[in-house]
């Protein structure tokens, strides 16, 4: 049998296809206004990679910000409990999830493989990928480059804001009194792990400690992140489709439980969200 | 007057909910708005003013009190001063303002300043339940009786002022038996139903409001198709909700709200007024003392378990009764009152086994989506 978790999160879109022995394929890409529209297009590349048609897969779980867009899903889960499950089926020893996303930032206590307890801060842009971003267009870099260079640095920049707007202005005041883009970016980053750090501590940091999402892909956050926990963290090797992957897991549980008579392929239609133009 | 009966009758006035006072009001009659729990209603009925809660407005955007109050200050009582300011109240006769928390306080003040009722008038509510502090607040009611008597153009007596008591105790009652009815699973009336219930007798005269609570309590009673069951039974707790746009995107999320604390809810009913020789003991000691609310200090016990029994012991109690498997502390953004609360309540309940969901929201309900996904996280780990 198969399963597939589809995660739409702000920025990118995560797909997981699994059997009962592991994960066949997964694959991320950007979001995007039309992705969101078009989920069918996501799951299609998916299947494609893992030489399937949509018949063959028995239970699709949704997640994410775009969770509701899925029309062919059999379910929609929360990604705070995706995210769990995907994390602790790959961390059975996991206690604190750090899930640095596109747009917002959660932290997820886990105990047993059971949700405990969370905080996420999804209101303003600050300790998300968002803030990233801003600070890599404004130093004209690539976000993927600016994690390592941030890591160059043995001097880190003052910086006291972490309101991404205000941060963007303290940039330029810095560069503008001469300081490095090193020492800058080891700065911004320092303290965009202070504000990720401070809120999550709010629900108990304790070991394992698991860091994922976009977020963990850059290894200056991650590094001032760990120096903040004081213990080292885990970060898993496809950091973004852990929420995809707990959608996938969930699937696989929900369709044990789904009697082989209501499985016979609910009238699932491979096709385009059509809610946004539903007046025409 | 509507056709409308029970649920149906409920819902109409919520959704108008100043077209029956204004409807008396045309025929003669007085409308008292009042803030929060203090100021007694009987004092109103028994000089014939309609009591009218005053509530804020989810859906409306604030303009016009960032002029006058600070950007830091709860968002409810911001919300009241705005629609008040765009005249949302002008029609009322009396308004009651009460220092139920500094919030209250701020608005009460200015509401005097710029907001000319034919009476207006501060309550000043201790924040101690001492005999001296309940000596003064007796006072304080008194004061209130003689200055809504000078615009009533009459005074009330003894014998008037018992009467409205045992009309508003028999509202208590009949709110108490509402709620008894979700005891059992499913619960027969969602949160919604009974929010919209409770805003309308708030928003209508005591005789009318029994004779509403009658009507819905027979409705719900014999009711098939009222709310699902669903995994979370759960309590709310916290400063207040007055639109059904929260209670429904919870309840849509797979949680049953069962019971609240909350000051719309029974904390606004919960303990009737005892009916004593001088009527003023009855209100002052019921109002300051026996409603409870985090803005009224209670003295600090031997140990920090008997401190917190003695504070919360309530809620375990609702807990058991309202077989509840979780609590949502709703904390509208800056309610300092419910805020610190928070770390020792949570505690509390974590200690008897229930999960706690605490989300400090904005009060508009523009701002309500992105909290679904922390409703239906907290939903699918209960239980």
């Amino acid at each position: 049998m198969f399963f597939a978790g589809i995660d739409i999160g702000s920025t990118i879109t995560k797909v997981v296809i699994k059997n009962e022995e592991g994960i066949l394929v997964s694959t991320a890409q950007p979001t995007g206004a039309e992705h969101r529209r078009l989920a069918h297009e996501v799951i299609k590349g998916a299947l494609k990679k893992a030489g399937l048609t949509f018949d063959q897969i028995d239970f699709i779980v949704a997640t994410g910000y775009g969770r509701i867009n899925v029309p062919f899903a059999d379910a929609q889960v929360s990604e705070i409990t995706c995210h769990m499950r995907g994390v602790s089926w790959l961390f059975p020893g996991v206690s604190t999830v750090i899930d640095i996303g596109g747009q917002d930032c959660k932290g997820i206590k886990v105990a047993g493989g059971r949700m405990r307890n969370f905080i996420m801060n999804d209101k303003c842009a600050a300790g998300t990928g968002r803030f990233l971003e801003v600070i890599s267009d404004t130093l004209g870099l690539k976000l993927e480059d600016i994690g390592e260079i941030s890591l160059r640095s043995d001097n880190p920049a003052g910086v006291s804001k972490t309101c991404t707007i205000f941060a963007e202005q303290e940039v330029l005041l810095r560069l503008s009194e001469g300081v490095s883009v090193e020492d800058i970016l080891a700065g911004l980053h320092k303290a965009l792990a202070g504000r990720i750090h401070s809120m999550v501590s709010k629900i108990k940091i304790e070991k394992d400690v698991v860091i994922t999402g976009g977020g963990a892909k850059n290894a200056g956050l991650c590094k001032y992140l760990e120096e903040r926990i004081g213990f080292p963290v885990l970060i898993p090797s496809e950091p973004l489709i852990t929420g995809a992957l707990g959608a996938s897991i969930l699937a696989q549980e929900m369709a044990a439980k789904t009697s082989a008579d209501e499985q016979v392929k609910k009238e699932r239609k491979l096709e385009a969200v059509t809610f946004f133009d539903k007046e025409d | 007057m509507s056709d409308l009966k029970g649920l149906a009758r409920a819902a109409q006035i919520y959704r108008g909910r100043h077209e029956r006072a204004k409807e008396i009001k045309a025929g003669g009659g007085k409308v008292a708005g009042y803030f929060c729990c203090y100021p007694p209603l009987e004092l109103m009925t028994s000089l014939d003013y309609m009591p009218l809660r005053i509530l804020g407005d989810m859906n409306e955007p604030l303009t016009e009190a960032d002029t006058y109050l600070p950007t830091a200050m709860c968002c409810f009582y911001r919300s009241v001063l705005d629609t008040a300011m765009k005249g949302r109240f002008d029609f009322i006769d009396a308004f009651i303002g009460a220092h139920a928390c500094d919030g209250a306080e701020r608005v009460s003040y200015i509401w005097k300043s710029y907001l000319k009722s034919p009476c207006s008038f501060y309550l000043d509510v201790p924040h101690t339940n001492h005999a001296a502090s309940i000596e003064l607040f007796k006072k304080q009611l008194m004061y209130l009786g003689e200055e809504l008597e000078k615009t009533a153009g009459k005074k009330a007596n003894r014998e008037m002022l018992k009467q409205a008591v045992a009309l508003h105790n028999k509202q208590r009652s009949l709110v108490r038996r509402l709620y008894s009815l979700n005891k059992g699973d499913p619960p027969l009336m969602s949160g919604s139903e009974i929010l919209q219930v409770l805003i309308a007798i708030m928003c209508i005269p005591a005789v009318e409001g029994n004779a509403l609570l009658e009507e819905v309590i027979e409705e719900v009673k014999v009711r098939a198709g009222g709310p699902k069951q669903r995994k979370g039974r759960i309590l709310v707790w916290g400063s207040l909700i007055d639109d059904i746009a929260l209670t429904g995107l919870i309840e849509d999320c797979g949680l049953n709200i069962v019971i609240d604390d909350t000051a719309i809810g029974t904390r606004s009913f919960w303990v009737d007024v005892d009916e004593t020789e001088d009527p003023f003991d009855g209100l002052a000691i019921r109002y300051l003392d026996k409603v409870v609310c985090p803005r009224t200090f209670r003295d600090t016990k031997q140990t920090r378990m008997e401190d917190l029994d003695n504070r919360f012991g309530y809620l375990k109690k609702m807990v058991k009764e309202w077989n509840v498997n979780g609590v949502y502390f709703n904390i509208i953004r800056n309610c300092d009152i419910h805020g610190y609360e928070i770390p020792e309540l949570r505690d509390y309940l974590e200690g008897i086994g229930l999960p706690v969901l605490v989300i400090e929201q904005d009060y508009s309900t523009t701002a309500l989506e992105p909290l679904r996904t922390r409703f239906q996280a907290f939903a699918e780990n209960i239980g």
